[in-house]
């Protein structure tokens, strides 16, 4: 990232898009990026996963049955799509510049990870909690913060340019 | 199978359909997003906008809804039309569920 002398999402017009991250940070997007797809391997354990409520929400709020025949209709397309934008994120990590479709996957995949981080970190409006320097939860809390920035990034680069 | 012939065939009785039709098919549905504390407005802004179609102000102002009233019905429509819907914001992570109006 650099310190404000240039975007760290350049766009060059709505299709092109500079990423100018630093190459330790590229592996960290990666890595979270193949975290995820990890716990997504096994389908029958996405069902009942609580980190992965989230990823696969209920359809209702009360009525089991519509959430029965929803979770029928989309939970492996659900789970499909899932895969196919992480698997993307993790493939581009690397990559210098992005074209637009690229960029949305970035904003989605990215997003999944802050999901299943945000679950686990039972993350509430409070926002970030006061932790010790050797809080073995802060590396976890520094990540999903910048998870959260770099989401942002990625979503304002895409909105001025829509 | 045993080919029949259409002589074979009772004449079709139709119900027709009470006056009083009290069915749960003919209320529309409607679609819901939640205030949730990880996904940024911006984001939800922004998803609103790429699903729905709408405007950046009618996506920025459901959004503040769901920030500040805790929910926002974002759209609406028959049972199918609402679960395409809610499984478009379930792939970009907002959390939506559908309910019969």
């Amino acid at each position: 990232m650099a310190f404000g002398f240039k975007r760290t999402i350049q766009s060059k017009g709505p299709d092109r898009f500079i990423i100018n991250l630093r190459s330790d940070l590229r592996e960290v997007i990666a890595a979270v990026c193949d975290d995820v797809l990890a716990a997504l391997d096994d389908e029958d354990a996405t069902h009942n996963n609580p980190m992965l409520r989230r990823v696969f929400p209920v359809a209702h709020a009360s009525d089991e049955s519509v959430n029965e025949s929803y979770r029928d209709l989309v939970h492996s397309d659900l789970l499909r799509t899932r895969r196919e934008a992480l698997e993307r994120v993790s493939a581009t990590a690397n990559d210098a510049e992005l074209d637009r479709a690229t960029l949305e996957t970035w904003m989605v995949g990215l997003n999944t990870v802050r999901l299943v981080l945000g679950t686990r970190l039972d993350v509430s409006e409070d926002g970030f909690p006061q932790l010790e320097p050797d809080d073995p939860e802060l590396p976890a809390w520094a990540l999903y913060e910048f998870l959260g920035v770099l989401v942002g990034m990625v979503v304002d680069a895409l909105a001025r340019t829509a | 199978m045993i080919p029949f012939s259409a002589a074979d065939v009772a004449p079709v009785e139709i119900d027709q359909p009470s006056i009083d039709t009290n069915l749960d098919v003919d209320r529309p549905w409607i679609v819901l997003v939640w205030n949730d504390p990880i996904n940024l407005m911006s984001y939800v802004t922004y998803v609103l906008q790429k699903v729905f179609g709408y405007s950046h102000d009618k996506a920025e102002s459901l959004m503040l809804d769901v920030h500040e009233k805790g929910r926002a019905v974002v759209s609406n429509g028959s049972k199918e039309k609402a679960e395409l819907d809610v499984f478009r914001l379930h792939e970009h992570g907002l959390w939506a569920t559908m309910q019969q109006d």
